[in-house]
């Protein structure tokens, strides 16, 4: 029988701009929230390994050796602590390692904490430093940015299965909905369809940034942190965390070329298929279990893409089920309940450790009220790293 | 040590690599090839053939940015993924009037860009 290991304790703090503070801090700051949410500060001491999601703290603040410096802020010497870097994807690839830490026998309280503090150079900067993950001779050195590729992904989408630029802001209006309930948000303010797409000043409201892709197809740039405690349910250390565990059911990651020119089609997205295979398999369920689902939206598209190789709609027609308002919360399927990476924002670190966080909050029955998913029993996270070649799909369990 | 900046080139291209024991075309350069699992060595190029990636080709789709990244002193730049008739796909930029027509037959050429610190880099343009 494979290991139990569940959540029982979980931090976040608001994204948004937090470039006064240094990173270590503001990743301290969740792993602090984290451990009150768990019983209280004095658990840290319990903690076998220490794993920390980041993807860029050279860049971005000229900082190194991140797990460390936070092992220092924590007080938690000597604890082992490794960064984990896995571009946009870190957060959940911290999470999936903890996970095999704790299932290899050879830790059983593990801290997972992420953040990501971008807003100190300009969005000029950012951007460009986000493109890094790229291949450098074939994609960054043409210029080519995230937007860029998301651009080149949405028209081709348009072009093959109808979907319109009113689509992808239906699905803007709906992420906002949810942020703008979330505490933890970038943006709390809930946009209208007029303001975005049907109203005449629309085009101004929401302007391009790589054509089809406006605006409000594209998340904010965001600084900010999130942490999880892990445990083995079936070790003594158990009993130390007061709250009923969040079982992870299922924690799998895929990885496609690295080149998006080089896939058979560039619209399919094998390494998200994939690691939702894997992780449905371990989990012994499959799409019509899961409740809800925080699907990575650094681009709207990739909410409908991601949606689609999840196995909630079929190829080509999850702009439909967002129509038919499949993915509000009350819906079908609703997705990115917290806002999503459109709303909530995008610390790139950060992002898989939060949407894990909120889904523990749905499945704890936590969330605030007018987003609260109804008794939901599976939940499922997609961290998208890279331009869809490296991602981690989990799925946890309220048993 | 070997200075690579010897063998500097006069007009930039970008290349294409076939794997001379199974025929397996790449772009970019692997180090191992899918086709027969040869090892390509990026010093000797042995049982490896360069070859110029450029001419005509089909576009596959396009973009236009408006918010380009650090040292890109331009309103907008548009951008392309393409497909070469020997089946090999490549990512550029794309200078032409007016919007581009997914499908549409294009000139694949290679030009030296220097908007970003460093040295110069090798950009596929297609119009
Ligand atoms: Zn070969």
């Amino acid at each position: 029988m494979s290991a139990r290991i569940g959540i029982v304790g979980i931090g976040h703090c608001r994204f948004g701009n937090s470039s006064e503070y240094d990173l270590v801090d503001v990743i301290a700051y969740s792993a602090n929230d984290a451990f009150r949410d768990a019983g209280g500060l004095h658990l840290r001491k319990e903690v076998d390994q220490v794993l920390v999601g980041n993807m860029a703290a050279g860049m971005f603040n000229h900082q190194t050796s991140v797990a460390s410096a936070l092992i220092s802020r924590m007080d938690m010497e000597p604890c082992p602590a490794e960064l984990v870097e896995n571009g946009p994807a870190s957060g959940a690839s911290a999470i999936r390692l903890g996970y095999m830490a704790i299932a290899s026998g050879m830790a059983d309280v593990v801290l997972v904490a992420a953040g990501e503090v971008m807003r100190v150079v300009s969005g000029w900067e950012a951007t460009n430093i986000v493109a890094t993950m790229a291949h450098t001779e074939a994609e960054y050195n043409m210029g080519l940015t995230l937007p860029g590729f998301a651009g080149m992904f949405t028209r081709l989408y348009m072009e093959k299965y109808g979907m319109t630029e009113r689509d992808l802001a239906l699905v803007a209006v709906k992420d906002h909905d949810n942020g703008a309930k979330n505490i933890y948000s970038h943006v709390q303010l809930p946009v209208t369809i007029e303001a975005i797409a049907d109203g005449e000043n629309a085009n101004v409201v929401n302007n391009y940034v790589a054509e089809p892709l406006r605006m409000y197809s594209t998340c904010p740039i965001s600084d900010g942190s999130a942490a999880v405690i892990l445990v083995n349910m079936d070790s003594p250390k158990a009993k130390l965390f007061p709250k009923k565990p969040i079982r992870i059911a299922g924690i799998a990651s895929a990885t496609d070329t690295h080149c998006v020119h080089n896939r058979k089609d560039p619209l399919v997205l094998d390494a998200v298929r994939i690691s939702a295979e894997k992780a449905y398999k371990m989990a012994g369920v499959g799409p019509k279990d899961i409740s809800l689902a925080e699907l990575h939206d650094a681009f709207v598209i990739f909410e409908l893409l991601n949606s689609e190789e999840v196995g909630f709609f079929e190829r080509g027609k999850s702009f439909l089920g967002v129509r038919n308002r499949e993915t509000e919360i009350g819906g079908r399927i609703p997705i990115n309940t917290s806002g999503g990476l459109k709303a909530k924002g995008h610390p790139v670190g950060a992002t898989g450790v939060s949407q894990v966080v909120e889904l523990v909050r749905q499945l704890r029955g936590e969330a605030e009220e007018g987003r609260q998913v109804k008794d939901p029993k599976y939940g499922m996270a997609v961290n998208f790293g890279g331009f869809g070649n490296n991602v981690v799909t989990t799925i946890l369990a309220k048993d | 040590m070997i200075d690579f900046s010897v063998y500097g080139e006069q007009t930039p291209h970008i290349s294409g690599y076939k794997c001379l024991k199974c025929g397996t075309i790449f772009y970019p350069a692997p180090m191992v090839c899918k086709g027969c699992d040869a090892h390509r060595d990026p010093v000797t190029g042995k049982h490896w053939e360069q070859f110029d990636l450029e001419g005509p080709c089909k576009l596959l789709t396009w973009t236009r940015v408006w918010n380009l990244p650090e040292g890109f002193n331009r309103k907008f730049l548009m951008f392309g993924m393409v497909e070469f008739p020997n089946g090999l796909r490549a990512s550029g930029r794309i200078e032409c009037v007016g919007d581009p027509v997914i499908g549409a037959t294009m000139e694949a050429s290679v030009i030296e860009a220097d908007e970003r610190p460093g040295a110069p880099v090798k950009v596929f343009q297609f119009s």
